[in-house]
């Protein structure tokens, strides 16, 4: 255990390193994402200005939502990368790489690649929640345990349809339907949707669990939503890891997609 | 002591065929055919501790397919196999600290980091003390010589600087085995001999095993003790280099072509004539019963040159031969 | 002219022949819909009005389908022209025997045509399902004008960004904004019926409401007036912006030939 972990903290490191080569690009990548996720709150202020408030939802809790998204986003895309480019890994045959090395190989994948502009949603997301008004630092303990919880949701879909690859061919186009889906719909208030939909975002798209959830959870500090959100993000944990190494036995078994002689 | 033991090892796969067109998306959709490959068809060999084995063959004559099955990333259809006591697809992670790796088609090295960030990584892979780790890349560079650039990042080094890099970081922990696929790959005549000494030395010192596959005989010959020929999937030769040198790589292919018509029946003494065209000749000698010297001193009597192109048979060639010496 | 007909109808048939990879993508434009239906039905509800700014939810919904597929359908012009700048390849592009600019125009049209028609249907078909009927048929051929001159504006932005590649080393900055100012202030976001006045005034001055908002807006409200005010802005809009462009274009390419590319 020890080894795995100081294992992800020497590949973190690596791409840290990697990044402080090209110190302008990581700088001017990080502002742009921050300024980015900015005009798209705009629209909220926007909104809610006109609106005032929309069943219960009023801009400081867009505020708080946005900013558990974003930064739960930021953390996965930061350190690690790859998930959101899994599907074309394992469709070139990439697998064949890390099965050469002695350390986990979703593990390894993952934490291959950094995003760099997922720092900036993570430091957008921060400074969202804190115009969201909540000072206290019980509040910011839950913040942070709700980033937490909201990116593992977040990575464990993502690798869930992403696995897909190791079984059909057109699992990359899926995929980027799947991130544009989760979201989008977990940067809209979830109070909005109701019945059928509502029952989707709780499962199939689980969006819920990636901003309303947490935000619930930071907002009211209720046990409910914590044990909900934990509950959710330990059996989207499990079903990811089990369908991965499920498809990386059938690849290595050689009737995946492409083969080298 | 073996550290593999391969045996009636196959591969098979199978692929789904799909005719062009909308139809036969359709067709393939419902009733699909399969295509059955024979990758690996019945292999067995063994490779002794601290070994130099060659493993040549043609594209797609089976032996990236073994190489993977030996280092447990691919399953086999069937037969058995052991590696350094390990079954490479049921204990790939185990085994993967003791053999080390190099793909000449996929870099180990982060291209923007200096090599020596890459061995650190590296060290933190293996689960290696990290005074371990200085010390062994402190002999490590002196060995491959690349002192001087470990701190360069990768991106600056020329492509034979980043070789040598490379099979040193696959040195860094200790491997008892080094699987080698296709490694000069593009390399240059002085780059390739680098790597091939330093390769040398490092089983000299160490004992580690070296399992080398190319399409390259050069490489083998350079290197390899031994060597193993494999084609279609099956084992055609196996046995000492000096052994291949001496039977088969001795042969020259030579091309003439005069200014004069050739007369029929053209023939040189101790050669095999392939053909004769209307001002051109092809023949094949072996040189260790005809000198050089002697055949080309022969043409140029036999009229006026225009043209000659003399060649190493090549590795189809060598691999033919030795079939049709298998098959009678 | 026969021959940019010809390279825009292989472009179209080119893109056509990847259905699988166009009704894929069309899978956005439902899921925004959706999401949007939730967002506005919810916020009509609130309001307990029928209308807001002159807008039904009926309005609202067919009037974001549109804006939705002017935006998703828009082929990236900027990032190819600007790739052909950086590697120097458009030296060589300049001595074809067809003109650069029409020769990407052509090009242009043939991708936008064959995305806009699978947006359409797609975003359409759950549009009607949700509001019901689109707007008056009778407005479709102004609407169709009105979309090609809009897009025509945006071409010339577009390629404006690309030939920037002459003068600066990184585009996507100019890219970036040009998108954002599209998303708030051209209506793609929110109708722009919504903004409070001042914000109003500001889009109003500026071409990117009539790229979008103008067209998707008309198709709301197919009326010879508003189609005739609309038109009247979008041709001094394009006029100024075309000649512009083409300025730009011949000095950019005299430059190339005295220096040699």
């Amino acid at each position: 255990m020890k080894g795995k972990f100081f294992f992800l903290i020497a590949l973190w490191k690596a791409n840290l390193l990697s990044a402080m080569e090209y110190r302008t690009a990581f700088l001017s990548q990080v502002i742009g994402m921050v300024l980015n996720d900015a005009v798209y709150f705009l629209f909220w202020v926007i909104f809610f200005n006109k609106f005032k408030e929309v069943r219960g939802w009023g801009l400081s809790d867009m505020f708080l939502m946005f900013g558990i998204v974003a930064a739960g986003f930021g953390i996965a895309a930061y350190l690690f990368g790859n998930v959101m480019n899994l599907a074309e890994l394992i469709s070139q045959g990439q697998m064949d790489y890390y099965l050469a090395f002695p350390q986990p190989v979703l593990l390894h994948v993952l934490a291959s690649r950094s995003i760099a502009s997922g720092f900036g949603d993570f430091s957008y997301g921060v400074i969202s929640f804190f115009l969201a008004g909540q000072f206290t630092p019980a509040a910011l303990g839950r913040f942070a345990l709700g980033i937490l919880l909201s990116a593992t949701v977040f990575l464990s879909f993502l690798v869930l349809v992403q696995s897909l690859a190791f079984w059909i061919g057109n699992a990359q186009m899926l995929s980027s339907q799947a991130i544009n889906a989760i979201i989008s719909f977990s940067s809209y208030p979830n109070t909005l949707f109701d019945g059928t939909s509502k029952l989707l975002l709780f499962t199939l798209i689980p969006a819920a669990f990636v901003g309303a959830v947490p935000a619930e959870f930071v907002r009211s500090a209720s046990w409910e939503s914590f044990l909900l959100l934990i509950a959710a993000a330990t059996t989207l944990l499990l079903a990811a890891s089990v369908t991965f190494h499920r498809g990386l036995r059938r690849y290595e078994s050689g009737s995946a997609l492409q083969i080298q002689i | 002591m073996a550290v593999i033991k391969v045996s009636n090892l196959k591969k098979v796969f199978s692929s789904k065929r799909k005719s062009a067109g909308l139809q036969g998306s359709l067709r393939s959709l419902i009733r699909p055919e399969y295509q059955l490959v024979d990758a690996v068809n019945d292999i067995s060999f063994e490779m002794e501790s601290g070994e130099l084995l060659g493993f040549i063959g043609p594209n797609g004559a089976g032996k990236s397919t073994t190489i993977k099955i030996l280092t447990g990333i691919l399953f086999p259809s069937s037969g058995d196999a052991e590696v350094l006591g390990y079954v490479p697809w049921k204990q790939r992670q185990k085994l993967a600290f003791h053999i080390g790796t190099v793909f000449g088609q996929r870099p180990q090295l982060w291209y923007h980091l200096p090599a020596i960030d890459t061995f650190y990584l590296f060290g933190k892979i293996y689960e290696l003390e990290d005074r371990e780790v200085r010390k062994r890349i402190g002999f490590l560079a002196e060995a491959f010589e690349i002192q001087e650039f470990l701190e360069t990042p990768v991106r600056k080094l020329s492509l034979g600087q980043r070789m040598r890099c490379e099979v040193a970081a696959s040195f860094l922990h200790s491997p008892k085995l080094l699987l080698l696929d296709e490694p000069s790959i593009g390399l240059d005549v002085v780059a390739k001999q680098r790597i091939r000494d330093t390769v040398r030395q490092m089983n000299e010192l160490e004992g580690v095993g070296v399992l080398l596959t190319s399409h390259d005989a050069g490489d083998i010959e350079a290197l390899c003790s031994n060597v193993i020929i494999i084609n279609h999937g099956k084992i055609a030769y196996r046995d000492k280099v000096s052994n291949l040198k001496r039977h088969y790589l001795t042969s020259k292919l030579v091309e003439v072509r005069y200014a004069e018509q050739v007369p029929a029946g053209f023939h040189i003494a101790g050669t095999d004539t392939l053909k004769v065209g209307h001002y051109g000749v092809k023949l094949k000698f072996d040189t260790l019963q005809t000198p050089v010297e002697s055949v080309i001193a022969e043409l140029a009597k036999s009229g006026s040159l225009v043209d000659v192109t003399i060649s190493d048979p090549s590795l189809e060639e060598v691999i033919r031969v030795i079939y049709g010496e298998a098959a009678a | 002219m026969k021959k940019y007909w010809a390279i825009f109808k292989i472009q179209l048939l080119n893109r056509m022949a990847y259905a699988g990879d166009l009704i894929i993508q069309s899978l956005t434009i439902i899921l925004f819909m959706w999401i949007f239906m939730q967002l506005w039905k919810t916020t009509y509800h609130s309001t307990s009005q029928d209308t807001l700014n002159g807008l039904t939810l009926h309005d609202t919904m067919w009037y974001l389908m549109m804006a939705e597929t002017i935006m998703l359908s828009k082929p990236r012009l900027s990032r190819t022209i600007a790739a052909t700048v950086k590697d120097g390849s458009i030296a060589y592009l300049l001595n074809k025997p067809y003109h650069f600019i029409l020769y990407q125009l052509s090009i242009g049209v043939g991708d936008l045509a064959a995305r806009t028609l699978f947006n359409l249907l797609s975003g359409s078909i759950i549009v009607w399902i949700l509001v019901g009927p689109p707007p008056d048929p009778r407005g479709w051929p102004l609407v169709i004008v009105a979309f090609m001159l809009g897009w025509l504006i945006d071409f010339c932005l577009n390629t404006l960004i690309g030939l920037a590649a002459f003068a600066s080393e990184e585009i996507a900055a100019f890219e970036w904004i040009y998108s954002k100012f599209l998303l708030l202030l051209g209506g793609v976001l929110i109708p722009l019926d919504f903004l409070p006045p001042f914000l109003r005034s500001v889009s109003m001055a500026l071409p990117f409401a009539y790229t979008v908002y103008g067209p998707a807006r008309l198709f709301v409200d197919p009326t010879l007036e508003r189609f005739a005010g609309l038109v009247s802005m979008q041709l001094i809009w394009l006029l100024t912006l075309g000649l512009f462009t083409l300025f730009v274009f011949n000095k950019a390419s005299s430059r190339l030939a005295i220096n040699g590319g």
